[in-house]
């Protein structure tokens, strides 16, 4: 009787550390696959929709999606991405210099799994409104990790297929609840901005391990330029 | 409860000990490809967005 509570016991003991090793090293090991499988098929896509159209005359330094004629990107504006497919890259040198993530468009659970997700029926890149982005903080490759040390002036450098878009954060990390989703809005709540303008939004979850709360930073865009000309200053590729 | 598996198994010691590395991985891989993925969500990690505590998905 004894000798079964202890086996009981021990397994149970040994089911927990290897749930955690689970959450803590697996759940990362499979998000950073899935990130540069995302992050390789968007490159593919990329290069295949720049050999795509006859070489015609040098990009113009128009940030509307108009180079690529495939099924990837449609003229109009206020179109929305499609679901659950990579469509850019985030770069955050605060992060680290070799931080670089897949955006997916939205930000269901399984999609989060894969880079971060961009909130549907918020703005597109670079466009007017509020492109508003949501990330792990823990676990799942701890993409949002350093989140805290974000600073009014950080950069967070964006790339699609024509374009680099450079937004300079201007407030956060802020502590908010759950519930207030006014902080996607096209002019966001709480946040330095009261006209309408070309903003972004990230959040991650808030504490470290918890939900209770989320961390949020808003930026500005601050400067757009055509993947031809070369990534943006403090960015090396 | 393990010593009644060990029992179990055919074979001299070296062949139950075999056996038995390949039960534990078999648990294991059970458990890293379908328990854990199922659990996992239960846990408050995945709440990152500002929309889950409403309800309303966007």
């Amino acid at each position: 009787m004894v000798r079964t509570f202890s086996e009981a016991c021990l397994t149970v003991g040994t089911l927990i550390v290897l749930f955690v090793a689970y959450v803590l090293l697996w759940t990362g090991v499979k998000a950073d696959r899935a990130m540069d499988g995302e992050l390789a098929r968007l490159r593919d896509s990329w290069s295949a929709a720049a050999r795509a159209p006859a070489p015609g005359p040098a990009p113009t330094p128009v940030p509307a999606p108009a180079a690529s004629p495939g099924a990837e990107a449609s003229p109009e504006a206020p179109a929305g991405y499609p679901a659950g497919r990579a469509f850019a890259e985030m770069y955050v040198p605060r992060f680290g210099a070799d931080w670089h993530k897949p955006v997916l468009e939205g930000t269901g659970t399984e999609l989060l799994k894969k880079g971060l997700g961009h909130y549907a029926g918020t703005a597109r890149l670079g466009a007017a409104g509020n492109f508003s982005v949501a990330g792990h903080r823990r676990t799942y490759g701890d993409p949002f990790k350093d989140f805290p040390e974000l600073r009014p002036g950080d950069a967070v450098i964006l790339k699609d297929a024509t374009s680099w878009y450079t937004y300079t954060v201007r407030a956060g990390p802020l502590r908010i609840l759950p519930t207030e989703t006014g902080v996607v809005d096209p002019v966001p709540d709480r946040s330095p901005f009261t006209v309408p303008g070309r903003y972004l939004t990230l959040t991650t979850c808030d504490p470290e391990w918890g939900h209770s709360h989320r961390l949020v930073v808003w930026a500005e865009l601050t400067g757009t330029r055509p993947v031809a000309r070369g990534g943006p200053e403090g960015l090396r590729s | 409860m393990y010593g009644w598996i060990w029992r179990q198994l055919p074979g001299n010691a070296w062949v139950r000990a075999l056996i038995s590395l390949v039960l534990v991985l078999a648990v294991v891989y059970v458990l890293f490809q379908y328990v854990f993925p199922w659990a996992e969500p239960l846990l408050p990690f995945n709440d990152v967005t500002v929309d889950e505590g409403s309800g309303a998905t966007p």
